[in-house]
């Protein structure tokens, strides 16, 4: 079929007039992207929350059978979510976001979009941190004091709920973060990513430094001490808008093919 | 009639290379255009520049008279999959669908759905673990069923076999009858897309080479056969852009269209006038102004060389 002819046929349609349309409106359109494919935000951190929690039961229960009575186990396996859902937030940047520039999305939107699935996961995450710590509670860690989510150092200023808000914002931070290094990665040179690396690295230590010189832990230390889970979670999710807003400043200029 | 897609004295400059240098182009609304040109010619860039996946160094862009870049006015009316597209990890082509059902106010599902049976997009397997061509259709129904205004297509037809190719110029044909858009083609298959497409841009070395209707631009040259001194009379002094000798008999493409009375002449010297493809013209005037760039090199490079 010549062009000449098809165009003859093309009619051309009535523009209606269209009313501005908000620059957000389609942020639940990029909330949803997120969760394109199920397993990634859903199914696969799930398993590894229950994977990796079984076999912290199963050690823990080993350790008791192996050496009978003895002192409470805590264990950390309820980071290996937290780590999970930090690389899949990483996966996001890497492939999502050149998929949302493909489906014409802001980056401005796509990063609202993500923050606000990375908010919705993590607060799951946060829940059933708290329902794990009943659960622990309600079976004396399983039968062998094993506690995987109920640590004293989350639990004892803020109970069961603050233990889930700060697991929660945690989480949400480590993605945000996971995040961050997947956009810069795709923003500058490898060589570049590994300056600003150290560059940060560097800054902690002289941080360090500062506060040993001046003889400032004890301060650090009664900081701390006043602290509640509430209060962490408030600092962390603080970080949290802080590392989003410079994501964005990040991904404003990044190209999806880099 | 009104622009779809403006550039004002664009450039993109990266550390070590020009991708565009100064480009100003004006495409009508409403017409399928060919962006035709080399490898690394500034294709890619330009249309990622145009849909603001990319920024310019210099210069303003302008679709469907909206700056692009952040603007979610205008964004969800533009499409551009790419050559290479990347999807979200472990993505079935529904999946791709899906979200681009969401994001695209006019997406036509039934029409995606219908695309897939008769690209056999495979339904269970992965977008990553699919064939080049499977991984290009993906892109290719995407880019149809958005329904887009203004939809960009960088070379689309990679690893689609010549049944599927033809299956994707007829589709987007009768699409685009029904449903008037603007559309920009990349492409090396210049013949193929030939009969799509109402305006042909050139672009070399990330400058805009010309910019003309198809069928202007076909009149502009023609293709002479015969015998030498009978073509080189009827060339005259028009410009050569090809020519092969066979024994007495040559075969030369010459610039500029032919009156009636060369026309007649052509009959009474026995000379054959044979039409050059679109592919045929685009290479001849890319290889002629590579030839102009080099003769016309500043003396002092040619000596630093």
């Amino acid at each position: 079929m010549s062009n000449v002819a098809v165009h003859s046929m093309a009619v051309p349609a009535a523009r209606e007039q269209e009313a501005p349309r908000s620059s957000f409106a389609r942020v639940p359109s990029a909330f949803k992207l997120q969760f394109t494919v199920p397993s990634q935000m859903i199914w696969v951190p799930l398993s590894v929350f229950l994977l990796s929690w079984a076999v912290a039961i199963g050690i823990g229960l080993w350790l008791r059978h192996v050496s009978g009575d003895g002192p409470t186990i805590n264990t950390g396996a309820s980071q290996a979510t937290i780590w999970c859902l930090a690389f899949i937030a990483a996966y996001s940047a890497s492939h999502t976001f050149p998929f949302s520039m493909a489906l014409s999305y802001s980056r401005r939107v796509f990063v609202l979009g993500a923050f606000l699935a990375f908010a919705t996961v993590s607060a799951g995450f946060g829940a059933l941190f708290s329902i794990a710590i009943l659960l622990e509670r309600a079976t004396g860690g399983f039968w062998a004091e094993s506690y995987t989510f109920d640590i004293p150092a989350v639990t004892q200023n803020a109970g069961v709920l603050g233990a889930g808000i700060l697991a929660g914002a945690v989480c949400l931070w480590a993605m945000m973060f996971g995040f961050f290094w997947s956009i810069l990665y795709r923003r500058v040179s490898l060589a570049m990513l590994w300056i600003i690396a150290l560059g940060l690295v560097a800054l902690l230590a002289v941080t360090i430094m500062v506060v040993a010189q001046n003889q400032w832990w004890p301060h650090v230390g009664d900081w701390l001490a006043v602290q509640s889970s509430y209060s962490f979670a408030g600092w962390v999710l603080l970080l949290t808008l802080v590392l989003t807003a410079v994501n964005y400043l990040v991904i404003r200029r990044a190209v999806p093919t880099a | 009639m009104d622009a779809a897609i403006e550039l004002i004295r664009v450039s993109r400059r990266y550390r070590s290379a020009t991708a565009l240098q100064d480009i100003s182009l004006r495409l009508e609304k409403d017409a399928i255009h060919g962006l035709l040109g080399r490898n690394g010619a500034g294709k890619t860039t330009l249309m990622s520049i145009a849909t603001a996946q990319d920024w310019p160094t210099a210069g303003e862009v302008k679709i469907l008279g909206m700056r692009p870049h952040e603007n979610e006015q205008v964004l969800p009316k533009i499409c551009f999959v790419r050559e290479e597209q990347r999807y979200v990890d472990d993505a079935l082509a529904k999946h791709a669908f899906n979200a681009a059902a969401q994001a695209f106010p006019r997406w036509d599902a039934e029409l995606a759905a219908q695309l897939a049976r008769e690209f056999r997009v495979p339904e269970k397997t992965r977008i990553k673990k699919m064939s080049r061509g499977q991984r290009s259709a993906v892109g290719v129904i995407i880019g149809i069923a958005s329904r887009a205004e203004v939809t960009f297509f960088d070379e689309p037809y990679m690893g689609l076999d010549a049944v599927a190719r033809q299956l994707f110029y007829d589709r987007l044909l009768e699409d685009y009858a029904a449903h008037p858009r603007t559309i920009v083609i990349s492409s090396h298959l210049i013949d193929e897309i030939a009969h799509l497409i109402e305006n042909v841009v050139v672009i070399d070395q990330g400058s805009i080479l010309l910019q003309e209707p198809v069928e202007q631009l076909c009149d502009r040259a023609v293709t002479l056969v015969g015998r030498a001194d009978a073509v080189a009379e009827i060339a005259g002094t028009r410009e050569v852009l090809q020519h092969e000798a066979m024994g007495r008999i040559v075969r030369t493409t010459v610039l500029g269209a032919l009156d009636e009375a060369e026309r007649r002449a052509l009959q009474e010297r026995d000379v054959e006038v044979v039409p050059v493809s679109l592919q045929q013209l685009i290479v001849r005037l890319t290889a002629r102004e590579d030839t102009l760039k080099q003769t016309t090199m500043d003396p002092s490079q040619e000596v630093a060389r």
